[in-house]
């Protein structure tokens, strides 16, 4: 779960001082997907970045799993990152000299897995994004969307708590975008992580569960609208007791 | 090995960038041995000169003092030849009686260095650290046909022909320069030689004067029979001719006259290797007016192309193979930092997959350090080849000492009086050979490794600084 209070992230430019992010309040449940619209500049990304302790804000407190973020030092917030927190870029960031086997495996190596059950989850991570046979294929023997599932496979191989997609489909077409949302959905579904999903498009926005809008460093919510969370995640609901008896049938006197 | 995997993946991916940094790495490598090669061959070459000179078992060599000059118009020491030429003719004297040196020869068996007696060896021999010490003459005899005409205007001093002539004791022969000699013909000394008129002959003065076994060489007037000839290492100086030292001393004069029992150089043997700065030293004190040198400090009298080159090896190779190394080392540094700032967007990706900084340093140190191993692998090759070549052409270096004639003239012309003591230079051609040793090859590996390293570190220095964030952003 996050929980981000009075966060603050001004950059200095020369004399001028940019705010990216402006007393923003923030709790995002686990399971939960939201989706961030807005505006180029407006401090989507810079959030994602709060989110995923790439940046650290200039004030306020980014609360993740009762671990404030922005006080922990480098290498702290980088073992956080390596073993919970997944990213999916806009322009997929594979390592163009690496396989997708190995752009992959690259996710695993921080956290010490050996050899073989690397090997494992690579593989189990490639085909759950239907890229089985495409594991030694360099990036650029792949597609827009392959590469961009390759990239999903990288974010999920170490299972991590959360997913932060940063423009996920910015790069692909009306067909190969959907099927990625698709998969991204689907995944969200099975494995009950918090999915953070940046986005221009309306269209995908409204498949979440929640969506804010940054608007010059602020943060608007709106109403839940979206999908309900599969019966895995832990921000499904908890089932609703059945019915009772038949009276009818209740054969006490 | 994914670091293996990673490494060579990205040496591959910017080949000819990696070629070009393990090539100026090979390159300056590559120099530092050839000119380590190549000094170490003149070193060698010059040790040769110097063996052949002094003898294969000799470590320290002392040598008579050489007399200062005396003042124009003093009366010549005994026995001393002198020569005039002036407006009357021209003469030369000994012993206060003149000639008209018109239509003569001069044939003088003489030496340049005060005489040292046979009690200053005795004493010599039982100094503390000295294995054994035995007593020669370095000698020159020297012959000058003055033409008949001599003396007038326009006419000029003749050339003297002279060779050296070496005075051995017989029952030493295991130390000064005929001890590394191989008799190729007839024999070599034997005790009952001691007073006779024989001489042992070096194989190129024979080949050169048509001398066999059998022949006569003529010393100071005196013909002395050829009884052996032998080879000694042309690496030196060596002398033409060995006559026994009691013959030597009966013939030849010093600065100081006759030469009767009196040597004017003693070979030294040490007792071991570590010895031989104090036997230096005690002879010094022994004997303070006389030269006292080894082996090392023989080497600054050599002359010729042989010195020159170990100059241009030890000077100039050594630094420019410096310069070379030092351009490869900036040039491989300055590539490795624009090859790490052209992929900041890569490691601003892993390390948003949680990989630590010093993690990628590595990856990038294991690149460079890549690179530089397989430079100096190169490097080491071309060393060889280099060295192989050396070896192959040989060339021919001349080594040079001059020897002094024994002569002195003075002459009282319209520049005023003047003396002159001519010198006889013998020159020998020394082939240089180079070859590579172990510890020039250790050598090569760690230039190599240092050159990877300190690439690596300048490339590398700024990821520990990247914000994963601004790494991200950067457009590609």
């Amino acid at each position: 779960m996050y929980k981000l209070t009075g966060v603050n992230k001004i950059y200095q430019k020369g004399r001028r001082t940019v705010p990216a992010v402006r007393d923003l309040d923030l709790v995002i449940e686990d399971g939960e997907w939201l989706a961030v619209q807005g505006r180029t500049g407006h401090g989507k990304t810079t959030l994602l970045q709060i989110l995923g302790g790439l940046d650290r804000p200039t004030s306020g407190i980014v609360e993740f799993d009762g671990q404030d973020l922005a006080q922990l030092r480098e290498a702290q917030v980088t073992r956080v990152r390596a073993a919970s927190i997944g990213f999916i870029f806009q322009t997929f960031n594979l390592i163009p000299t690496l396989s997708a086997a190995e752009n992959v495996e690259a996710a695993l190596i921080p956290l010490g897995t050996g050899a073989a059950q690397r090997r494992h989850r690579v593989t189990a991570a490639l085909e759950s994004v239907g890229l089985g046979d495409r594991a030694r294929h360099l990036p650029s023997e792949l597609s827009g969307g392959q590469q961009q599932r390759v990239a999903i496979a990288r974010a999920l191989v170490k299972e991590p708590k959360v997913l932060l997609a940063d423009e996920p489909t910015g790069n692909l077409d009306e067909s190969t975008r959907d099927e990625i949302i698709g998969l991204l959905e689907k995944l969200w579904r099975e494995l009950g992580l918090i999915l953070v999903l940046v986005t221009h498009d309306s269209s995908l926005a409204r498949r979440a569960q929640r969506v804010g809008v940054m608007s010059k460093g602020r943060l608007t919510i709106g109403p839940d609208t979206g999908p309900a969370p599969g019966p895995g995640s832990p921000a499904a609901p908890p089932p609703e007791p059945g019915p009772g008896p038949d009276p009818v049938q209740d054969p006490r006197p | 090995m994914f670091f293996i995997t990673y490494l060579r993946r990205e040496l591959r991916r910017r080949m000819r960038q990696a070629i070009f940094i393990a090539l100026g790495l090979a390159l300056g490598i590559g120099l530092v041995v050839v000119v380590t090669a190549a000094s170490s061959g003149v070193k060698k070459a010059q040790a040769d000169v110097l063996s052949s000179l002094y003898g294969v078992g000799t470590d320290v060599t002392v040598t008579g003092a050489t007399p200062k000059p005396r003042a124009p118009g003093s009366a010549p020491p005994k026995n001393a030849q002198t020569f005039q030429a002036g407006p009357g003719g021209a003469e030369f004297c000994q012993n206060g009686k003149c000639h008209s040196a018109a239509g003569q020869t001069v044939d003088n068996l003489g030496s340049q260095y005060s005489a040292i007696s046979a009690s200053e060896v005795a004493a010599v021999a039982k100094l503390r650290g000295v294995s054994s010490a035995a007593g020669g003459l370095v000698l020159n005899d020297t012959q000058i046909k003055f033409p008949k005409k001599f003396g007038q205007p326009g006419s000029s001093l003749p050339q003297p022909k002279s060779f050296n002539v070496d005075g051995v004791d017989i029952g030493h022969s295991s130390l000064g320069p005929l001890s590394s000699g191989t008799v190729k013909s007839g024999r070599s000394f034997t005790a009952a030689d001691a007073d006779s008129n024989v001489a042992v002959v070096d194989s190129g003065y024979a080949k050169t004067n048509s001398l066999k076994v059998g022949s006569t060489v003529t010393i100071d007037k005196i013909k002395f029979t050829v009884i052996g000839i032998v080879t000694q290492p042309q690496s030196g100086s060596p002398p033409d001719v060995f006559i026994p030292l009691a013959r030597a001393q009966a013939i030849g004069t010093g600065p100081g006259g006759k030469l009767t029992s009196k040597v004017n150089t003693i070979y030294v043997t040490a007792a071991s290797a570590a010895d031989i700065p104090a036997v230096q030293k005690e002879i010094k004190k022994l004997l303070p007016g006389d030269t006292v040198t080894t082996a090392s400090s023989l080497a600054s009298q050599v002359t010729g192309s042989l010195s020159s080159t170990a100059k241009l090896a030890n000077d100039l190779g050594k630094w420019l193979s410096i310069m070379v190394l030092i351009a490869a080392f900036a040039v491989a540094s300055l590539l490795t930092m624009a090859a790490v700032s052209r992929r900041v967007r890569e490691f601003g990706t892993l390390k948003a997959l949680g990989w630590r900084s010093r993690r990628i340093v590595s990856q990038v140190m294991g690149e460079s350090l890549a690179m530089g191993v397989i430079g100096g692998a190169i490097g080491v090759g071309l060393g060889f080849a280099g060295a192989a070549l050396i070896t192959r052409i040989s060339p021919k270096l001349s080594a040079a000492v001059a020897t002094p004639t024994g002569l002195r003239f003075a002459s009282n012309g319209p520049g005023g009086p003047q003396t002159s003591s001519p010198t006889a230079s013998h020159t020998v051609l020394v082939p240089m050979h180079a070859s590579v040793t172990a510890s020039m090859i250790v050598l090569a590996v760690v230039l190599a490794v240092a050159g990877g390293l300190l690439a690596g570190t300048f490339g590398s220095w700024r990821i520990g600084r990247l914000r994963p964030a601004t790494a991200l952003a950067r457009v590609e």
